[in-house]
């Protein structure tokens, strides 16, 4: 059928570029060649010696790891607040909650370098953790939003009748029931984080700079296949992480739902 | 004489493990309104989409005025459809419904107006050519649905489960109107229902299916009088059935020892297990005891304003039900013994 | 129950703290070689206007046209698949590879193109890199994943029976899609298009990377002017013109989707 033809050649336009780049990065020589001259490991040995790549690797972590550590337990309070709270104009802090993902990239980077500035804090990485939550934020809270409406209040008054404090009934009933909007909110929160590039690049420095930002700054310098080969990394690990997505959550049901 | 207009020759359709349909035959005759009647799941809205295309038989032929369409596509096959749903395209006014068969067909402008005005006007929805579906009643939009499948002028038409979306009410006023339009009009119908009222009071034939497959074909009187298995004498009306073994070529030894005399044109073979089943309304309160009257204890009385249904216990345990039409003739009372006459005629032997 | 907001409104009190500092920058004069600014002025604004900025603006609304118009074209094929096929395992394929160019980061999209477009692959009869013929390319890329996955919500959402009906009604199935699939669809593309056309609109890594300084869009000028001349004012006035054009578009599609027909 001509439907299924042109689906296929608009899929193979979309993954030619990944597969280009998974492919170059084994070339043995520094020319970027397609297809590879021969197979090489050097380019992948060369990421992972790489000095400033360990440290973006490490800023990356620490960054990434603080902003999901937050972002979290914030963004789960707030989408019980959204969904149970008596709120006058609900919709509007749903929009408010939600508007870091509207604003561009562009404007929040340069705004949170003034704030930065005008604060001191340039040189450090909290900055970059409080702005990576702002950013992060809006996916959690609609993750776990979710999975709150879906969470039936009669199994937390059962578990009152049965006589469970508030506390308990959170952490043995409310959190366990909401495991699957709070798993898609962890997945969201950490590839937004680790992939976050353009306000990265406004409020880092080379101390402070993640991963992103270290192989833009690597590509308009060199151009040997070493980011192909950083690039293909981060491909393989994106595979891996919404394959076990699919397999757990079904994503169709989560992505075809407004 | 009668000639088929539609018939399904072993169709059979799979999904997976699952049979929907099972090696199905049936002729449906020129002019008829046959139904397909039966519970969720027996396949009788799958057999509606065989006929119209939307799914292919994994198994057997589909043939329309005896040409072979099986692998036809919808579109090819000129008929006319009305969806439980009705499926008005909503961003289309209801002219435009109407008229989409029309265009598809080439015909003039000239000439669709004039036959969608004559359709509305079939229908009795006339002067709401510009408004939308949203802002009509679902009585209406499903009149607009019969129209649009009507006007083209179809070889079948096919309903599947039309009336199932309007309130009671409004339900019978349809049935009513519909079989009128299908007399008129002198079209072939094939019409989908799991109401059996609906069914019996519509249709020239029904097709009682169950598990994929049809249980009888027959006239609506021959349904409802002569089931010819368990199954449709439990779907059709409601039935007291009774085991027993036949002791004489028409008498009948239910458990507890009482006799029944079984006088249906039929002679049972002596020492077999015997299955009768019998209507409600046909059980008699008796005065005094006698032939087929048998003694019994009232278990539950359930008021229905015409009627009160009420469910008796004979001594060996099995209960009879039956309707006693209001005022009755004597007063009744739970836990009270009173004299049941099953009439001979009225029995339906099963089996 | 009120208070469990407190958290995340204290995030939002930052990011709206960084807002506004762009907002008065964006007025405050700039003192070229000095990161202090002087007083409040217009003139940042006027200067969006200056020649050589305002063909950038120009062209960074033409891109972004022509990005949400091939975006689209591209993007409905695969939507309609996605949304209308019946096997589990084509769907979730067809998932999986829109989703994984959404998860693997701007940087590593760019630069997969950067090598294909740049004679890696094969030599272009006409050259590609670093002209805006390759950011287009690299554009449309980028915004394929989230018009997709809008498109097949909204086809989704369209009843299988209308086509049925419209198929029984005599209509092949190119008149079908034409006459039913793509009116009902229509709020989708609405909404697809104007969130594609705001996102392009302050696009970065693409023609930052594929442009080679040669392709200017607006957020292009916004890191050029604030970490390239330090000239904060002039680039929040910039950042501030991004930001007003994504609300303006996100507010009419906004208005898009909250009156759809049921």
């Amino acid at each position: 059928m001509r439907l299924r033809l042109a689906v296929l050649l608009l899929l193979a336009f979309m993954t030619l570029p990944t597969v280009v780049v998974i492919a170059v990065s084994f070339n043995p020589t520094a020319i970027l060649s397609f297809p590879p001259a021969g197979f090489s490991w050097r380019w992948y040995v060369n990421v992972l010696t790489y000095p400033q790549f360990q440290r973006a690797a490490w800023n990356s972590l620490v960054v990434t790891g603080g902003a999901v550590l937050l972002a979290l337990p914030i963004g789960t309070l707030a989408a019980l607040a959204l969904e149970r709270a008596r709120l006058r104009g609900r919709a509007l802090w749903a929009a408010a909650l939600l508007s870091p993902l509207v604003v561009p990239g562009v404007a929040a980077g340069l705004g949170f370098l003034i704030l930065a500035a005008a604060l001191g804090l340039l040189r450090s990485r909290i900055v970059l953790v409080v702005a990576h939550v702002a950013l992060v934020l809006p996916f959690v809270v609609r993750s776990v939003w979710v999975s709150v409406r879906n969470l039936d209040p009669a199994l937390e008054r059962a578990a009152a009748s049965l006589g469970a404090s508030p506390r308990r009934i959170f952490f043995r009933v409310t959190l366990p029931l909401l495991r699957p909007g709070l798993f898609a909110a962890l997945l969201f929160a950490v590839v937004v984080s680790v992939n976050e590039f353009v306000v990265s690049l406004f409020i880092s420095n080379r101390v402070t700079e993640i991963l992103p930002v270290a192989m833009f700054n690597y590509v308009v310098n060199y151009t040997d296949p070493t980011i192909a080969a950083l690039s293909s990394l981060f491909i393989a690990a994106t595979f891996l992480v919404i394959w076990l997505a699919d397999r757990f959550l079904d994503l169709g049901r989560v992505f075809l739902q407004h | 004489m009668a000639r088929p207009v539609v018939e399904l020759r072993g169709c059979t359709r799979e999904y997976g493990a699952l049979r929907a349909v099972d090696a199905l035959d049936l002729a449906v005759l020129e002019g008829e309104f046959l139904s397909l009647l039966g519970p969720s799941g027996c396949g009788k809205t799958t057999t509606l989409n065989l006929i119209a295309g939307f799914v292919e038989p994994t198994a057997g032929r589909i043939l329309i005025d005896g040409e072979d369409v099986t692998g036809r596509p919808p579109h090819l096959r000129g008929l006319g459809v009305v969806f439980q749903s009705y499926a008005l395209f909503p961003h289309l006014t209801v002219f435009e419904n109407v008229a989409f068969g029309l265009r598809e067909r080439r015909v003039p402008a000239g000439a669709i107006a004039q036959r969608v005005k004559e359709a509305l006007a079939l229908v009795r929805l006339e002067g709401r050519e510009r408004q939308r579906p949203a802002q009509l009643s679902g009585g209406m939009q499903q009149r607009v649905a019969l129209a649009r499948a009507l006007v083209y002028r179809p070889r079948v038409l096919l309903l599947d489960e039309p009336l199932a979306a309007l309130d009671k009410r409004l339900r019978e006023e349809m049935r009513d109107e519909l079989r009128a339009i299908q007399r008129a009009v002198g079209i072939t119908t094939v019409f989908v229902t799991h109401d059996q009222a609906e069914a019996l009071g519509l249709s020239d034939r029904i097709a009682v299916m169950q598990g994929g497959r049809i249980e009888q074909l027959g006239v609506p009187r021959e349904i409802y009088e002569r089931p010819a298995t368990r199954f449709v004498a439990d779907f059709i009306g409601a039935s007291t059935m009774l085991r027993g073994r036949a002791a004489s070529g028409e008498l009948v030894t239910v458990t507890g020892g009482v006799a029944l005399r079984v006088a249906v044109g039929r002679v049972l073979k002596v020492g077999a297990e015997v299955e009768l089943a019998i209507r409600p309304e046909r059980v008699r309160l008796a005065t005094a005891p006698g032939d087929n009257v048998v003694e019994a204890e009232i278990d539950a009385l359930v008021y229905q304003g015409a009627q009160t249904e009420l469910t008796a216990k004979l001594a060996d345990g099995q209960r009879v039900r039956v309707f006693v039409t209001e005022p009755a003739p004597i007063p009744l009372a739970p836990g009270q013994r009173v004299r049941l006459h099953l009439p001979a005629d009225a029995f339906m032997v099963i089996g | 129950m009120k208070l469990l907001l407190l958290p995340a409104i204290a995030v939002l009190a930052v990011f709206a703290a960084a807002l506004t500092a762009l907002f008065r920058w964006s007025l405050l004069e700039f003192i070229p070689g000095s990161l202090v600014p002087g007083g409040y002025t217009l003139d940042n604004f006027r200067a969006v206007l200056a020649p050589q900025y305002l063909h950038a603006v120009r062209d960074t609304v033409i891109l972004a046209a022509l990005t949400t118009v091939l975006t689209l074209l591209a993007s409905y094929p695969v939507a309609y698949a996605l949304a209308r096929t019946p096997s589990r395992a084509v769907r979730s394929t067809l998932l999986v590879l829109t989703l994984a160019p959404f998860f693997t980061g701007a940087i590593v999209r760019t630069y997969a193109w950067v090598l294909v477009l740049g004679n890696t692959v094969m030599t272009w009869p006409i050259p590609m890199l670093f002209t805006e013929r390759g950011v287009l390319v690299g554009l449309v890329h980028f915004s394929m994943p989230t018009m997709i996955l809008i498109l097949a919500a909204a086809l989704s959402h369209i009843d299988p029976a209308y086509e049925r009906a419209a198929a029984s009604l005599g209509a092949r199935p190119a008149r079908v899609f034409w006459r039913v699939t793509l009116p009902l669809s229509m709020p989708g593309i609405v909404s697809g298009g104007l969130i594609v056309f705001a996102w392009t609109l302050s696009a970065f890594p693409t023609p930052e990377l594929l442009g080679g300084g040669k392709v200017k869009m607006i957020a292009n000028v916004v890191k050029d002017l604030g970490l390239d001349s330090f000239n904060w004012p002039g680039s929040a006035a910039f950042a501030m013109l991004a930001l007003a054009l994504t609300l303006a578009l996100l507010a009419a599609a906004g208005r898009f989707t909250g009156s759809r027909p049921a």
